[in-house]
């Protein structure tokens, strides 16, 4: 077992202790969330830090508060507390279904949204892509600065991000949309999915679609946005099969990252089935 | 410094690394081997141990974190020596075979009878859902903790 004596866990009372202590530890230190990722590192081979910061216990990164026009998530708050807490709001059924199914349910007590954000490495994040299609903003923090930026291009920095910051939050624009999040794991539960799709749309008066947002999961590295398949579906009534159709058309600018579970071609092959399911959930 | 762990109500020290994984501290320094290192990735529930009352894989738990928590494993969910409700419906209906998962198994649903009397067939194979069987096929299992949400 890699257990140097060196290494240490410091739990942190508050955000601005937690900051101090990434500050000062800089590139041996990192923070510990719900911890379902780095204490697989042993597993990918991968060397544990000599220092953690557990910010799991900081009351600052547990709020949800719910207001008028926004959403906003502390880091800390695990999958199963925000699927909860979002419960009741429909327009976040997309990102109630992503916290909500994940995993299983005592990794979904354990994980954060936070944690579930950082994580450069796992491409199957649920969240990622349900945020994005919420068009959601991430706050990040390190002692003495905080920045506001898209989760766009959080995405795009975060494996470069300076030793010292940490996800603080999460805002999520409220706006009037349905919402819906498709995914298939290899088992019914419980697993890993092999492909995600998050799907958000406003419609006009006569239900064609005015605004459309549709987010891929765990197919490539890194989540991102499905922007041709957005103007696909703008001017139209959403229509479960079209959208399919339209899906089917365009499937071919994601390049699969393969595994030993799921070989790359599959991975794109479903998203298809994916995009009409998460259409008719939508009632189209 | 050692770590100070509460397990089954008893004041433990260790004087393992803090990020050491919990169940390896309760089966190498505390001899409690109930829980189970099958897969390391909270995937499998054949680690499962209750801490603060919640399901949890003490496989991702680093032991530091447990300080201060309430940690009961398999081994103390017995009551005044005998079976609690879930173990005793388990051995009537034949639950059991290899029994590596199940010190898990009993974990997952000890919290469930206790959080949810009025669960049913499906609350209970979602309740499972981090909890592995490769013996049984999880009928008599389900049998059983229905037996015991009947009888409680």
């Amino acid at each position: 077992m890699d257990t140097p004596a060196s290494r240490s866990v410091y739990v942190a009372p508050s955000l601005t202790s937690a900051l101090d202590a990434l500050d000062e530890g800089g590139a041996a230190a990192a923070p510990f969330a719900g911890g379902t990722w780095i204490m697989r590192a042993p597993i990918r081979h991968e060397l544990l830090k000599p220092r953690y910061v557990a910010i799991g216990s900081i009351p600052e990164l547990h709020g949800i508060k719910i207001d008028a026009d926004a959403v906003e998530i502390g880091a800390a708050v695990t999958h199963a507390t925000l699927a909860a807490a979002l419960a009741e709001l429909s327009e976040f059924n997309v990102l109630t279904a992503a916290a909500g199914r994940s995993a299983n349910p005592a990794i979904r007590g354990m994980a954060t949204i936070g944690g579930n954000l950082a994580t450069t490495a796992f491409a199957a994040a649920d969240c990622v892509p349900a945020l994005l299609c919420l068009d959601a903003e991430v706050e990040i923090a390190s002692r003495g600065s905080r920045e506001r930026i898209d989760l766009e291009q959080f995405l795009t920095m975060r494996s470069t991000l300076a030793p010292g910051w940490l996800v603080q939050r999460i805002i999520v624009p409220r706006q009037e949309r349905k919402t819906a999040h498709a995914r298939l794991p290899l088992r019914q539960a419980g697993d890993y999915p092999t492909a995600i799709v998050s799907l958000a749309v406003s419609l006009d008066d006569v239900g064609r679609v005015q605004t459309a947002r549709v987010a891929v999961g765990s197919v490539e590295p890194v989540a991102r946005r499905w922007e041709r398949l957005e103007d696909a579906l703008v001017g139209h009534p959403l229509n479960a099969a079209k959208a399919a159709h339209a899906a089917a058309g365009l499937a071919d600018e994601f390049t699969g990252r393969d595994s030993t579970d799921v070989p790359a071609w599959y991975r794109v092959r479903v998203l298809p089935g994916l995009v009409r399911r998460a259409a008719a959930a939508l009632g189209s | 410094m050692g770590l100070s762990l509460t397990v089954n109500g008893d004041h433990l020290t260790s004087t393992a690394d803090p990020i050491t994984p919990l169940v390896d501290v309760l089966r190498e320094e505390f001899h409690l081997t109930g829980a189970k290192p099958v897969c390391r990735e909270g995937f499998c529930g054949a680690c499962m141990v209750l801490i603060d009352g919640n399901p949890t894989p003490s496989c991702l738990m680093p032991a530091a974190l447990a300080e201060g928590c309430d940690i009961r494993t398999v081994e103390g969910l017995a009551v005044n020596g005998g079976l609690n409700p879930i173990q005793a419906a388990l051995e009537a209906c034949d639950a059991v075979q290899c029994g590596m998962c199940f010190p898990g198994m009993v974990v997952s649903l000890t919290h469930l009878l206790t959080t949810r009397p009025g669960a049913t067939r499906d609350d209970i194979r979602a309740a499972l859902t981090g909890n592995i069987c490769r013996c049984t096929g999880y009928e008599r299992i389900i049998e059983a903790a229905l037996l015991a949400l009947a009888t409680t």
